[in-house]
């Protein structure tokens, strides 16, 4: 799992969007930094492989800043003989984090609802009638959990499912914005998430421009969901370019 | 179960794109609401919502409890809903779980706010005692009795006239103990306290069929959706949390649309609702 030579880490930040009203808050929100540095629109820089797990059928490895997830997809294999019949294929999506994942000991609770929210963000863009009878499994590990770790592991998951081979509509990428006084921030960290506002995840399609998946928590005017929602889907676009690239690389890798 | 032939399939979404759905509804009206409070005699405060042919319980009960050590100003609230059989048979063993806990997931989103307490329908540090000592647990609990769509927005209306009806009894804390010893409580068996409901929102899920969307959504409805987003709106019109449904995507622009059209649709909902618990409340003293 050692970085490739050469795997340039790339980042995906949206481009800033010009306001046409100035501020009306200059001096009390933005006079703290965030705890990495970052400007409030800036992401982390992402590093993305595939072939991490040579076993799987299709696996990926993906690190945005202290972020680290590792996604391997098994199957299509037959389903358990207790399940009816099925003429589309059937999706099982499981994440697990490792011990060592949070400072805090033992397993976090708020982790339970990612599998249910991993699946969800996924079978809209599965062309499951190509697999009927059958079942993929989607497992995913946070290694080491730095904040955004679901959109990171949504991302994650689509570059794995690519990599197995799996036909789909589009690839998938996932972003979240943390709200916290007035400001927006995009990519958030595990200190940033702690004290949020209001949190906004957003999954897409970034070809189709599409939205797959959609959780806002917190209180939220209609003028924030509107910039969120630009800076996520900027984000999301670029971060499809950066996975294009990291496919096209892998298969010009293994064309050699 | 609804197994519906083709033909019905083409009736009800043609009923929707011509603005007239099966039973006579508008794409944006609601069926009836009835609110019933105070059901349960054992909880601190309950409801039942009806819908058309959805039916919930919504119930409260209080308990002391000690606060996490990581938030000692703050009490505790645990939604759990549950989807029982004997509403539909597709809600007994695995399919009734799922479908609970994406409901309570959905319903604390919007009850709880984000991870610093805005937007929360419930005022947790209203819940505490005597801090890192002493606080309120609340465990709402949510029970399907009868299902025929629109269940997220029945038990999000629920537990906001359960909550209305919640009556937490005074409690006096010793003043003086050690840092390391539970101080004494007194528990008021007279005087009890109510919470301010104000801020509790309302949900609203809209459901799409074909290129429209639709509120209140029935089950035979629900059967031919392609996707459906919950949005919780708070009185003063600000969005509390959202949830998307289905699989299907779905263009940003629409999902902006769908927010502005929830926003509308819940001020009625909200008026309409706050009425119905007045009254269900001024019945329930008379009684």
């Amino acid at each position: 799992m050692a970085s490739k030579p050469g795997a340039a880490t790339s980042t995906y930040s949206p481009k800033i969007v010009a306001r046409t009203r100035p501020p009306i808050f200059k001096d009390s929100d933005l006079d703290w930094t965030r705890p990495d540095g970052r400007g409030f629109h800036q992401c982390r820089p992402a590093l993305l492989q595939t072939g991490a797990v040579s076993s799987a059928s299709g696996s990926a490895y993906a690190e945005f800043g202290n972020t680290k997830v590792i996604v391997s997809v098994f199957g299509p294999r037959e389903s358990k003989k207790a399940m009816v019949y099925s003429d589309v294929g059937r999706l099982n999506c499981n994440v697990s984090y490792t011990t060592f994942a949070s400072p805090s000991a033992g397993q976090g609770t708020d982790h339970k609802e990612y599998s249910s929210m991993l699946h969800k963000a996924l079978e809209g863009v599965i062309m499951t009638e190509t697999f009927p009878k059958t079942t993929v499994d989607v497992f995913a590990l946070v290694l080491e959990s730095g904040g955004s770790d679901l959109p990171v592991v949504i991302s994650c998951a689509s570059l794995a499912l690519v990599d197995a081979g799996i036909m789909m509509y589009d690839l998938i990428t996932a972003v979240s914005v943390s709200c916290i006084g007035k400001s927006l921030m995009i990519d958030p960290v595990t200190e940033e998430e702690g004290c949020e506002d209001g949190s906004f995840t957003m999954t897409c399609m970034p070809s189709r421009y599409e939205i797959t998946q959609l959780t806002i928590t917190g209180e939220w005017t209609t003028p924030n969901i509107n910039e969120a929602m630009q800076l996520c889907l900027d984000a999301c676009s670029k971060l499809g370019e950066i996975m294009r690239d990291c496919l096209k690389q892998a298969a010009s890798a293994s064309d050699e | 179960m609804v197994g519906l032939s083709i033909g019905e399939q083409h009736f009800v979404k043609g009923g929707i794109a011509q603005d007239l759905r099966t039973d006579g509804r508008k794409r944006l009206t609601y069926r009836p609401i009835y609110v019933e409070t105070g059901v349960i005699p054992q909880a601190n405060g309950s409801a039942r919502v009806r819908i058309g042919g959805t039916d919930v319980i919504a119930s409260v009960k209080a308990e002391i409890g000690r606060p996490s050590s990581l938030q000692p100003d703050k009490g505790k609230v645990a939604v759990f809903i549950d989807c029982s059989p004997t509403a539909e048979p597709t809600f007994g063993g695995r399919g009734g779980e799922e479908l609970s806990s994406e409901l309570a997931l959905a319903l604390q989103r919007c009850l709880l706010g984000g991870k610093s307490g805005a937007g929360a329908g419930i005022n947790l540090s209203s819940l505490l005692i005597k801090e890192g000592k002493v606080c309120w647990d609340l465990y709402i609990d949510g029970l399907v009795i009868s299902s025929d769509g629109n269940l997220l927005d029945a038990l999000g209306a629920a537990i906001k006239a359960a909550l209305t009806n919640t009556a937490i009894p005074k409690v006096q804390v010793s003043a003086e103990v050690a840092d390391d010893e539970q101080p004494e409580i007194d528990i008021s068996d007279e005087e009890y306290q109510q919470f301010d409901t104000s801020s509790v929102p309302v949900i609203v899920t809209l459901t799409k069929v074909g290129a429209h969307y639709i509120v209140d959504a029935t089950t035979e409805e629900e059967s031919q959706m392609s996707s459906a987003v919950s949005i919780s709106v708070n009185r003063v019109g600000h969005i509390c949390g959202l949830t998307k449904r289905g699989g299907c995507g779905l263009d940003p622009s629409v999902i902006l649309d769908m927010i502005s059209v929830a926003k509308h649709v819940s001020e009625s909902l909200m008026n309409k609702l706050d009425s119905e618990i007045s009254a269900a409340e001024a019945c329930e003293d008379e009684s």
